[in-house]
């Protein structure tokens, strides 16, 4: 077992050079929401500045607006697009109607510039379909009044934002009590599907066209605008003094009509978001920029270095912790129940949750999401080698104490190998959940088979999908079959059980 | 050689050993008998610490045991549980010289004491090789006094080491140990509920009853003055206590 430790802690340190990336502190970071239009925004904005002679890339798809923003202010993204309501909202939690120039100085107080309006206003709305909107003759929101039985599947943000629903139930004094928060791109399935009647929309969704749904008016005026505006750090114009008229050169050339069939071309025609975004600056400023589109084995080896890279360290980490966490725990079993617990309550915490709360310490990419894998490996390994060490019968215990073999000798020699079958068990549940896990890692920019799920989720492409959950799997299989191996030749033949050992 | 004075165990509200007191001396076989619950197994883990009275004091080489010397004075002894209590994830010879290893002797003396061992206990060096699950009840207990008797231990301690076995291999190894402990000439103590193996094996008799010692005496004497009617029922309820008389006779 201690061997083993050893090697994973050898294995791990010798790949990680492979996984530093070529980004260095000069190149501008692009972050992007995980909505289309903001990945198609994020996109527009990193050609843009490359067709301009900088070096930026993009870090699309990440969790949400606390997370962008805190990492904006940290310094982990140099800017990325936002809606002027978000951000009195959720980012400055300050009075609705706010001027633009109110906003910008109260960002340039945290040393954010806010640029320009683009040019268009995504605001959310409320939609049903056509059979919904005549069945109840609904036209505004306030006819929702009457049908208290109605069924409604919001985002999770729109959920508890200060905009959201809350407010928007106070406002118009809405009796609905069947309200569920799902993800935006899963919302037009099931309102299609008929489980939901009525889903919030952004007034720009490719959807609204495609499904042909009946958008509600905002009569009483609850929704503030949603004017798409770019976040930029004070710092960059230090750096690059042509950064404020490059950005510039974006603003007010946008308008809703031509931000919704940039979606639509994504969403429905199938395009990737570099693509349009290409043909948008190609139009606008005639310019040539070249786009790579990686394909599927460059994709696959990128995704695979960056999932392994994910699960070996933070499962080699978990592995020299929860190991000497469970003797521990079961040399002194009131420790043992403290242990757990503590292990137990980890596991519960949500994911984006522990995201979120790690960016202040440790930003955004690989190591937040390493540490949050870490966590969550502890439980089964720590668990595993509790109970293995308990299990040893109390007349092996007694012969190795009547030997009188010292406490750590005793470890090593009679309870560790002892107890290395249950371990192994641990450790191979904590390998196998932690290659599914990782594909969160992708909310938070550490990119691995997540990317291609995350992005497949939001377009509704199932070879996307696939292409993510697809090695994923076969990754668990052969983590799994790995440990299986290892157990074959490291586990003592005395450990077998007799039909196979006696052969 | 062994001393134990004035020694009371507890476990929770039961007392399991009270106030007892008693001198072992050195190389004879001493053999710990009596009802089940007397308290004879937790006599002998008093012996080399695995339990710690409450009251009283134990003491092995003129040393009290404590914490401190407690590993060194094990290392002088030898242990025999009723399973064998054999590592099962090593073979039988890695058990027999796990200690030895462990204090670092060298490999031609392990290799000679092993060979040494093996002829006292009748066991062939392709058992050696094998894992405890790969062996015999008999022969779980014959490797078993071979890692006992490994470091040539001043004292050897068993418990009940014939318990486990079916007849036919019982009287083998009861044959077999009684020839070791005469040539060995150590003090030996030993476990038993069986008058028969007691009658065969030990020099004195410690016969127990309730966490006491009735009689402390040979097994003549405890025939023939008995301290306690008890005794006399005890020995009389066993099967054929004489029988290894009767055939010295013959």
């Amino acid at each position: 077992m201690i061997r083993f430790s050893k090697l994973a802690l050898v294995i791990g340190l010798s790949l990680f050079p492979l996984f530093l990336s070529a980004e260095t502190d000069k190149t501008i970071k692009v972050g992007s929401k995980k909505f289309t239009e903001s990945v198609i925004l994020g996109e527009v904005i990193t050609q843009h500045l490359q067709s301009n002679g900088l070096d930026a890339v993009h870090q699309d798809q990440l969790g949400g607006t606390r997370l962008l923003w805190k990492a904006l202010l940290q310094g982990e993204i140099d800017l990325y697009p936002d809606y002027t309501g978000t951000i009195i909202h959720e980012i400055l939690r300050a009075e609705a109607n706010q001027s633009i120039p109110d906003l910008k100085d109260a960002l340039a107080k945290q040393g954010i510039i806010l640029a320009d309006p683009l040019g268009f206003n995504n605001t959310y709305a409320l939609g049903v379909t056509q059979a919904t909107a005549e069945k109840y003759s609904l036209n505004k929101i306030s006819d929702l009044f009457q049908y208290p039985e109605l069924s409604f599947g919001f985002t999770n943000e729109f959920m508890d934002r200060e905009d959201g629903w809350p407010s928007l139930r106070d406002h118009y004094g809405l009796p609905q009590s069947k309200v569920r928060g799902l993800d935006h791109d899963l919302a037009y399935k099931g309102l299609e599907a008929g489980s939901i009647d009525l889903i919030d929309l952004y007034s720009t969704d490719a959807e609204i066209d495609y499904y042909q749904l009946h958008v509600l008016k905002d009569d009483l005026h609850h929704f503030p605008d949603y004017h798409a505006v770019i976040l930029y750090r004070q710092d960059l114009l230090i750096q690059h003094p042509s950064f404020e008229s490059l950005i510039n050169k974006l603003t007010h050339i946008f308008s809703d009509s031509l931000m919704t069939t940039m979606n639509s071309a994504v969403k429905i025609g199938g395009e990737t978001e570099a693509l349009i975004a290409q043909e948008f600056l190609s139009t606008q400023f005639n310019t040539n920029s070249k786009i790579e589109t990686p394909g599927l084995s460059s994709r696959l080896l990128q995704s695979t270095r960056e999932h392994l890279f994910l699960v070996l360290i933070s499962l080699s980490a978990a592995i020299l912790v929860a190991v000497p966490l469970g003797v521990l725990g079961a040399r002194n079993p009131a420790s043992g129940q403290i242990i757990l617990g503590i292990v137990g309550i980890i596991q519960t915490i949500p994911s984006l949750a522990l995201l979120v709360f790690m960016i202040p310490l440790l930003g955004i990419g690989g190591p937040p999401a390493l540490v949050a894998l870490f966590l969550y490996s502890l439980l089964p390994i720590v668990r595993n080698t509790l109970s293995g060490m308990a299990d040893i019968p109390q007349d092996i215990r007694e012969s190795a104490l009547a030997l009188g073999l010292p406490s750590l000798s005793r470890l090593k020699l009679i309870e560790l190998p002892l107890a290395t079958r249950s371990i192994l068990a641990g450790i191979k549940t904590s390998a196998v959940i932690n290659v599914g896990t990782a594909t969160l890692g992708a909310l938070i920019g550490a990119g691995g088979y997540g990317q291609a799920i995350l992005t497949g989720i939001r377009l509704d492409d199932t070879a996307l999908i696939l292409e993510g959950a697809v090695p994923a799997a076969l990754l668990a299989l052969l983590v799994q079959s790995t440990f299986d191996l290892f157990e074959r030749f490291f586990l003592s033949p005395g450990l077998k059980s007799t039909q196979e050992s006696v052969s | 050689m062994i001393q134990l004075s004035h020694v009371s165990k507890r476990f929770g509200d039961q007392e399991v050993i009270h106030d007892l007191s008693l001198k072992i001396p050195q190389n004879e076989t001493i053999v710990l008998i009596g009802p089940s619950g007397c308290g004879k197994s937790t006599l002998l883990r008093l012996m080399i610490g695995l339990l710690v009275p409450e009251e009283g004091k134990v003491s092995l080489f003129q040393q009290e045991l404590t914490s401190e010397n407690i590993e060194s004075v094990r290392q002088k002894v030898g242990f025999v549980l009723q399973d064998g209590g054999l590592f099962p994830h090593l073979t039988a010879k890695q058990n027999t010289c796990l200690m030895a290893q462990f204090l670092g002797h060298e490999t031609n003396w392990i290799n000679s004491r092993l060979s040494e061992l093996r002829d006292l206990t009748h066991l062939s060096d392709a058992v050696m090789d094998r894992y405890p699950n790969q062996l015999s009840g008999g022969q779980i207990q014959r490797v078993a006094l071979m890692r006992a008797l490994m470091l040539d231990p001043d004292i050897l301690f068993l418990d009940e080491p014939l318990g486990a076995l079916d007849p036919l291999h019982r009287v083998g190894l009861q044959e077999d140990m009684k020839t070791i402990f005469t040539q060995l000439k150590k003090t030996v103590v030993m476990v038993t509920h069986d008058m028969g193996e007691a009658a065969s094996l030990a020099d004195k008799i410690v016969l127990m009853r309730e966490g006491r010692i009735v009689q402390f005496d040979t097994l003549t004497n405890l025939s023939t003055t008995p301290a306690d009617p008890f005794v006399t029922t005890f020995i009389n309820a066993q099967r054929k206590p004489w029988q290894h008389l009767e055939d010295q006779i013959k």
